[in-house]
């Protein structure tokens, strides 16, 4: 597992560097995943570009950015991109059931409301590396 | 009278064949008695055959009694065993989750802390406790407020939310509202909201008895229920951190214009002092 883990590669997206940090806190804890394997993004271009130019597993990201929002990123990733495999997980501080579905139709493949349970993230994130 | 000697003599025979006779059947009744006495015998042995399994059998269910019963005490200790292990894998299991939390409620402290102490920029640090509000707490609606010592009212450094943003939150008095009163006091409040709009929290920002301002949760995240122990722990250390890390900012603002001041005054006297010179 931990050798499966070691080569893959995340995206976390936040406007909120407070955020970012405790995520990649977070994410380094799950076995095999080091901060080498995490690049962070500022906002949904930024991440757009990230992911253009790169090779992720996997996209955490949050919907209330600058510039560019996560739902705007998510469309982006899978219309402009066509990447249509590639796990999406929102992070947000939305957390009605109309938000979440509105994720999920754009194409997200999960949703955590904010403030995020660490442990719930790294099964989600072990989940999806796992599959993916 | 005198009877013909083959007369005699048939006589004799027939006697003599009545003795052989009757020897024979005095062998023939000896040999049915000891037959007799083999099968009463037999019998004998028999009946004794017959006792014996049952006391085998009797003795084996005795055996079998005690095997069960030293099985059941075998059974009743490993039964205890395994309540006593399954009662302490619950213990643990219930140790594992608190320890998670515990890490849960660390990482999330130490990057709270660690993001406050990362600027001496004063309008970074108001935005740090924003975002430490926002996505750690799980606040939609907050204000955060410094007592402006000139004034003594406590003014609005930052916000978020319906509430906190209205002009009526800009400026509130020392000792009014509960965020002037939690200021005055240095006591935080946990409760309903005074006004009636569901519940509020007042958390004071102390450096050991000073009160610097105070933070004001007026509503949750829609889908937040309430503040959890981490949520007080965070906004004890917020109370604390937030305090010490806005007025080092500010502190160090003021040194730097200072400095700057002073660095301008005197590159003016070298200035002044070189075009005497020449």
């Amino acid at each position: 597992m931990e050798a499966r883990m070691s080569n893959k590669s995340l995206l976390v997206v936040d406007d909120s560097a407070t955020m970012r940090q405790l995520l990649c806190m977070t994410l380094t804890r799950v076995e095999g995943i080091t901060q080498a394997n995490i690049t962070e993004a500022y906002d949904g271009e930024d991440a757009l570009d990230k992911v253009k130019s790169g090779n992720f597993d996997l996209v955490l990201t949050d919907i209330r950015m600058p510039r560019m929002d996560g739902l705007e990123f998510i469309r982006k990733v899978r219309s402009e991109l066509n990447e249509q495999t590639l796990p999406i997980i929102i992070i947000s501080t939305k957390g009605a059931e109309e938000d979440v579905q509105t994720g999920m139709n754009l194409g997200a493949s999960g949703y955590l409301s904010k403030p995020v349970s660490m442990s719930r993230l790294r099964e989600l994130v072990t989940n999806f590396l796992g599959e993916h | 009278m005198q009877q013909e000697p083959a007369e005699i003599l048939s006589l004799f025979k027939k006697s003599e064949e009545l003795v052989e006779m009757l020897r024979k059947g005095r062998a023939f009744t000896e040999e049915l008695m000891a037959e007799n006495e083999r099968l009463r015998y037999r019998v004998v042995q028999l009946e004794a055959e017959r006792i014996n399994p049952s006391e085998l059998l009797l003795k084996e269910v005795e055996r079998l009694r005690i095997e069960n019963s030293q099985m059941s005490q075998k059974l009743e200790f490993l039964d205890s065993k395994f309540q006593q292990v399954e009662a302490e894998n619950k213990d643990f299991a219930q140790r594992y989750v608190e320890v998670e939390e515990q890490n849960e409620s660390l990482a999330n402290l130490y990057v709270a802390s660690h993001r406050l102490h990362s600027t001496l920029d004063c309008e970074e640090v108001v935005e740090c406790i924003k975002e430490i509000l926002l996505n750690m707490i799980g606040s939609e609606d907050f204000g955060l407020y410094m007592i402006d010592d000139e004034t003594g009212e406590l003014v609005r450094a930052g916000w978020e939310g319906d509430t906190a943003g209205t002009p009526d939150y800009e400026r509130l008095a020392l000792g009014q509202g509960l965020e002037g009163v939690v200021a005055i006091s240095g006591e935080p409040y946990f409760g309903a909201d005074p006004s009636g709009n569901g519940t509020c929290t007042c958390m004071p920002l102390k450096i050991k008895e000073r009160t610097v301002g105070v933070i004001s949760i007026y509503a949750l995240l829609s889908h937040k229920k309430g503040l959890s122990h981490l949520d007080h722990k965070l906004l004890e250390l917020l109370a604390g951190h937030a305090a010490s890390a806005l007025i080092s900012s500010k502190l160090y603002s003021m040194t730097d214009r200072k400095l700057r001041t002073i660095e301008g005054f005197m590159s003016l006297l070298r200035v002044n002092h070189g075009g005497e010179n020449v």
